[in-house]
C-alpha cells in the first residue's frame, strides 16, 4: 500500500434515501402505482423512465420486491376491470374494434411496465418463481376479459357470425379479424383451441353439411364440384389471412368430410354426370378436378378406380360381343385401340398418370378382350391389313406406333398361341403374294413380338423369311446355269420349309404341258444340288400372269390364280368347255375349281369367260367359254387374288381343334419338365405348376391337364402313388 | 454526429456526457428506455439524467461503453478498472444492466 498515492478511500454514505425510512417503500409504490396509472391513460410522456426504474430498482434492492409485485398486481387488476366494462358497454359492431384498441393499448402499456420494472423482471422473480411480468399481464388480461362471462361467449359468437357473413359473400374487415385471432394465439394455444378453434370447426362442418345437401340436391357432377373446389380455395384463403396456421388441416378436413367424403358415391353415380359420363365424354376438366378433391380423402381415388374399371369392363363386353361389330375385324380391332387411347388419355390428362389408374385399365382390358374367343384372329387380321395397304407411304415413327399399340393388344391376350396360328397363315399369304407394304414392318413386329414372348414363338416367322430369301437366290441360280430356259414361260419358285409355313393339304393339279417341263427341270436341278430333300407342288398357293389377246383383238395381261392359269390354258385348245371336262383335264379339287371360276365368270369387271347358263353359282352341267366381248380400263387385270378373310365357321372350328390339338404335347412337355425337377407332386399343385409355366402361351384348362396326366401314366412316365391317390411320381 | 445519433448522459453533479446512441444501447437499462414504446419524457429530449451515479463512474462507464463496441469480440485488449472505482461501478453496472 506504500506506493500508491495518497488518497482516503472513503467509503461515502449513500447519497439516497436510508433503509431506515419505514415509508420509504409506501412512498416509492405510491410513485410507482401512479406512474401505471398515467401509463394505462396514456399520459406516460411527462414521466421519467429513469426515475421510475430507479425507483423500482431500489424497492427490488432493499428486499421489497414482494411489495412491488403484488401492488403490481393488484393495480392491473383493478385497471383491467374497468376496461372489461368498457368492452362490455359496446354493442354491436364495435364491440371487436373496442376490444382490438383496448388489446393494442394493452400490449404497449404492459411493454412499459415491463421496461420500468426490468430489474424486478432480472432479479426478484427468477428467485421467488413468480410469473415474469410480461406473461403475468397476458395472464391477468385473459383472466379479467376473455374468461369474463359477458365478453367470453360475445366474443366467440361475434367471431363466428363475421365468417358465417364471409362465407355468405360478404365483406370483412379481415385485419380486425386477424388482430383478434393473433390475441388469442398470444394468450395461449389452448385459449385459442377451446375459445375459439374447436366452435368454429363445428359451426364449420354444420354450415358445409347444410350446404352440401342444398347443392347435391340441385347441381349436377361437375358444378358441385366446381362449388367444394371453390369452397375449399376460399377456406384456404381465409386461413392465409386471419386463422392460424395451425387450424389450416382441420378446416379443409372438415371441409372435405362435409363435401366430398359425405357425398361420394353419390356423386361418382349420378346419372347423366356422374363418373361414367364423364368418362364417355372426356370431359377432362371435370375428371381432373374430381381426381384433385378425391385424392384429399381416405378411399376417395379407390372408389373412382372401382367404378372405372367396371365401366370399363361393361362398356368393353358390350363392344367384344356386339354381333354387328364383330363383322369386320378390322374395325373391331380399330375401336379397341380407340377405347385404349382414350383412356390412355384420360389417365394421362386428367389422373396425373397415376399408376393404379394405369393398372386398372390394364386388368379391365385383359378381362374382356378374352371374352371374345375370337380376338386372336381379329388381331391378326388387323396387322395383315395393315401390313398390306394400311400402313402404305406411311413414315417409319407411325408405322412403330401402330405396331407398338398392336403389340399392346397382344399383351392381353390369354391365348397367344392362338394368334401365332392366325399371324403364320397370314403372314404366309402375305409373302407369297409379295403383297406386303414393308418389308422393314414385318421384321419389326416380330422381333417385337420376340422380345415378349422369346425365340421360341417366332423362331418359325423367322424361318419364312429365310426361306423367301433363300427362294430368290435359288431362283437366281438356277436361270443362271440354264439359260435356254431364258425363252420358256419365265418361272419363280419359293422353297417353302415345311416344317415353318402353316401345314397345307395335300393337292392336286395338272399343269399345263409348258409349265410342267420347266417345273420338272427344276426339280431336277433342286434334288441335284440338295439331296436328302422332297419336293411337292403347292398349286394352291401359286400366281401366274398371262398374256391374253381377245375377240376384238383387245390384249391384256391377267394376274390370276395357279388354278385360274391351268383352266385358262385349256381354252388355248377348245373354244367351249364344261365344267365337268375341266374339272377332269386339271384335276383340281371341285370346291376351289368352283371358286375359281365363279371368279373369272361370274365377277363383274373380270368376266373373262362366260358361263351358260347365266346363274351366280357354278352347276355341274355349267359350259364355259371365253369372252370376246371383256373390256378393261387396265392393260393388267387382277383376277382372284387369294385374300386373307376371315374364316367361315368350318374354317373356324377346324383351326381351334388344331390348336387343341397343338396344346396337348405342350401341356405334356410342361408335365414331364415340372415332375422330372420335383420327383413327386400332387394333383393340384401340378395343376397350378403346369399353369403358370404356360401362362404365356395360353390360358390351361384342368381338365385338359389331368387327361394328359393319365396318358402320361399309361406311357410310364408317370406313376400313382398307392396310398394317396392325389399323389404322382416321376419314372425315370 | 447529429443529433439523431447521440443521447446526452447527465451525472448526479450535473456533468453531461454526449455518446453515440449505439453506445449507449450496450447497457440495457438505457436500451429499453430508448426504445420503450410509451412516450417517457427521455426519449422526448433525448437525454437520461442519472442523479445517484457520480461523474467519475458516469465517464469510466461511457469509456467501458466505446471499449465494448470495439473490443468485445474477444480481442485481448483490457478493461483498466481503478481498484477505488470498483464498488460503485459494479453498482452502478448493475443499475445499468451492463
Amino acid at each position: 500500500m506504500s506506493n500508491q498515492k495518497k488518497r482516503n478511500i472513503q467509503i461515502e454514505a449513500f447519497k439516497h434515501k436510508v433503509l431506515g425510512d419505514p415509508k420509504y417503500a409506501d412512498k416509492t409504490w405510491k410513485i410507482l402505482e401512479h406512474a401505471i396509472h398515467e401509463i394505462y391513460n396514456h399520459n406516460a410522456s411527462g414521466l421519467s423512465f429513469e426515475e421510475l426504474y430507479r425507483n423500482a430498482y431500489n424497492m427490488v434492492l432493499h428486499k421489497f420486491g414482494e411489495k412491488l409485485y403484488t401492488g403490481l398486481v393488484t393495480t392491473m387488476t383493478s385497471h383491467l376491470k374497468e376496461i372489461s366494462k368498457s368492452i362490455e358497454a359496446a354493442q354491436g359492431g364495435p364491440f371487436l374494434e373496442e376490444l382490438n384498441r383496448k388489446w393494442n393499448d394493452q400490449n404497449k402499456a404492459l411493454q412499459m411496465i415491463r421496461d420500468i420494472l426490468m430489474y424486478m423482471d432480472r432479479t426478484y422473480i427468477p428467485s421467488s418463481r413468480k410469473t415474469p411480468v410480461h406473461e403475468l399481464g397476458l395472464n391477468l388480461w385473459r383472466d379479467n376479459i376473455i374468461h369474463s362471462n359477458k365478453i367470453q361467449t360475445r366474443l366467440l359468437n361475434t367471431l363466428l357470425e363475421l365468417v358465417h357473413r364471409e362465407r355468405t359473400g360478404e365483406v370483412i374487415d379481415r385485419g380486425l379479424m386477424r388482430n383478434i385471432i393473433k390475441m388469442l394465439m398470444d394468450l395461449g394455444a389452448s385459449i385459442y383451441e377451446e375459445g375459439f378453434e374447436i366452435p368454429f370447426l363445428e359451426v364449420s362442418a354444420d354450415f358445409y353439411r347444410v350446404e352440401s345437401q342444398e347443392f347435391i340436391e340441385c347441381c349436377d357432377c361437375g358444378n358441385y364440384l366446381k362449388k367444394a373446389e371453390r369452397r375449399l380455395n376460399e377456406e384456404m384463403d381465409r386461413l392465409g389471412h386471419y386463422l392460424d396456421a395451425r387450424s389450416e388441416k382441420k378446416i379443409t378436413n372438415v371441409v372435405e368430410k362435409e363435401m366430398i367424403e359425405n357425398h361420394m358415391l353419390r356423386l361418382i353415380h349420378m346419372e347423366n354426370s356422374g363418373l361414367a359420363s364423364m368418362l364417355l365424354d372426356d370431359k377432362y376438366e371435370d375428371l381432373r378436378r374430381m381426381y384433385t378433391l378425391f385424392r384429399r380423402v381416405p378411399d376417395g381415388l379407390q372408389k373412382i378406380r372401382e367404378v372405372m374399371t367396371s365401366h370399363i369392363r361393361d362398356t368393353g363386353k358390350q363392344l367384344v360381343t356386339d354381333p354387328e361389330r364383330l363383322k369386320d375385324p378390322v374395325e373391331f380391332v380399330q375401336r379397341l385401340l380407340d377405347k385404349k387411347d382414350k383412356y390412355d388419355n384420360i389417365i394421362n390428362l386428367a389422373f396425373n398418370n397415376d399408376k393404379t389408374f394405369q393398372n386398372a385399365l390394364n386388368s379391365s382390358f385383359e378381362c374382356f378382350i378374352n371374352l371374345n374367343p375370337r380376338s386372336p384372329e381379329f388381331i391378326s387380321l388387323f396387322v395383315d391389313d395393315k401390313l398390306r395397304k394400311g400402313l402404305k407411304g406411311a413414315i417409319e415413327e407411325d408405322v412403330e406406333i401402330i405396331l407398338d399399340k398392336v403389340m399392346m393388344l397382344f399383351r392381353y391376350l390369354q391365348e397367344k398361341d392362338v394368334f401365332e396360328k392366325y399371324y403364320k397363315q397370314h403372314l404366309a399369304k402375305r409373302l407369297l403374294s409379295g403383297k406386303t407394304v414393308s418389308d422393314d414392318a414385318e421384321r419389326s413386329l416380330i422381333v417385337k413380338l420376340k422380345t415378349e414372348c422369346g425365340y421360341q414363338f417366332t423362331s418359325k416367322l423367322e424361318g419364312m423369311f429365310t426361306d423367301m430369301k433363300t427362294s430368290q437366290d435359288t431362283m437366281q441360280v438356277f436361270y443362271a446355269s440354264n439359260p435356254e430356259l431364258g425363252d420358256g414361260p419365265a418361272l419363280t419358285v419359293q422353297v417353302l420349309t415345311t416344317g415353318s409355313w402353316p401345314t397345307q393339304p395335300n393337292v392336286t393339279c395338272n399343269l399345263p404341258a409348258e409349265m410342267s417341263t420347266v417345273c420338272e427341270k427344276f426339280r431336277a436341278y433342286y434334288l441335284g444340288t440338295h439331296t436328302g430333300r422332297r419336293l411337292s407342288w403347292q398349286t394352291n398357293m401359286g400366281t401366274a400372269d398371262i398374256k391374253a389377246v381377245f375377240g376384238k383383238g383387245q390384249k391384256h395381261e391377267l394376274n390370276v390364280s395357279t388354278y385360274q392359269m391351268c383352266v385358262l390354258m385349256l381354252f388355248n385348245n377348245a373354244s367351249r368347255l364344261t365344267y365337268k371336262e375341266i374339272e377332269q383335264a386339271t384335276e383340281i379339287p371341285a370346291s376351289d375349281l368352283k371358286r375359281c371360276l365363279q371368279s373369272m365368270a361370274c365377277v363383274k369387271g373380270k368376266n373373262v369367260l362366260r358361263k351358260d347358263p347365266m346363274s351366280k353359282d357354278i352347276g355341274e352341267d355349267d359350259t364355259l367359254f371365253v369372252n370376246d366381248k371383256f373390256t378393261s380400263k387396265f392393260y393388267k387385270v387382277k383376277i382372284g387374288t387369294v385374300v386373307a378373310q376371315k374364316e367361315s365357321e368350318p374354317e373356324k372350328q377346324e383351326t381351334r381343334q388344331r390348336v387343341e390339338e397343338d396344346r396337348k404335347p405342350q401341356i405334356e412337355a410342361a408335365i414331364v419338365r415340372i415332375m422330372k425337377s420335383r420327383k413327386q407332386l400332387d394333383h393340384n399343385n401340378i395343376i397350378t405348376e403346369v399353369t403358370k409355366q404356360l401362362q404365356s402361351r395360353f390360358l390351361a384348362n384342368p381338365t385338359e391337364i389331368k387327361k394328359r396326366i393319365e396318358s402320361l401314366i399309361e406311357r410310364d412316365f408317370l406313376e400313382r402313388d398307392n396310398i394317396d391317390r392325389k399323389l404322382y411320381r416321376y419314372l425315370a | 454526429m447529429t443529433k439523431e445519433d447521440t443521447v446526452k448522459l447527465i451525472s448526479a453533479e450535473g456533468f453531461e456526457f454526449v455518446i453515440d446512441k449505439e453506445a449507449a444501447m450496450v447497457s440495457q437499462t438505457i436500451h429499453n428506455m430508448l426504445t420503450s414504446p410509451g412516450s417517457f419524457a427521455e426519449t422526448e429530449h433525448g437525454e437520461v439524467t442519472f442523479p445517484e451515479i457520480s461523474t467519475t463512474i458516469l465517464e469510466k462507464i461511457c469509456q467501458y461503453f466505446y471499449w465494448h463496441l470495439q473490443f468485445a469480440s474477444g480481442k485481448e485488449t483490457e478493461f483498466t478498472i481503478e481498484p477505488e472505482l470498483t464498488l460503485e461501478l459494479m453498482m452502478a453496472a448493475n443499475y445499468l444492466h451492463t
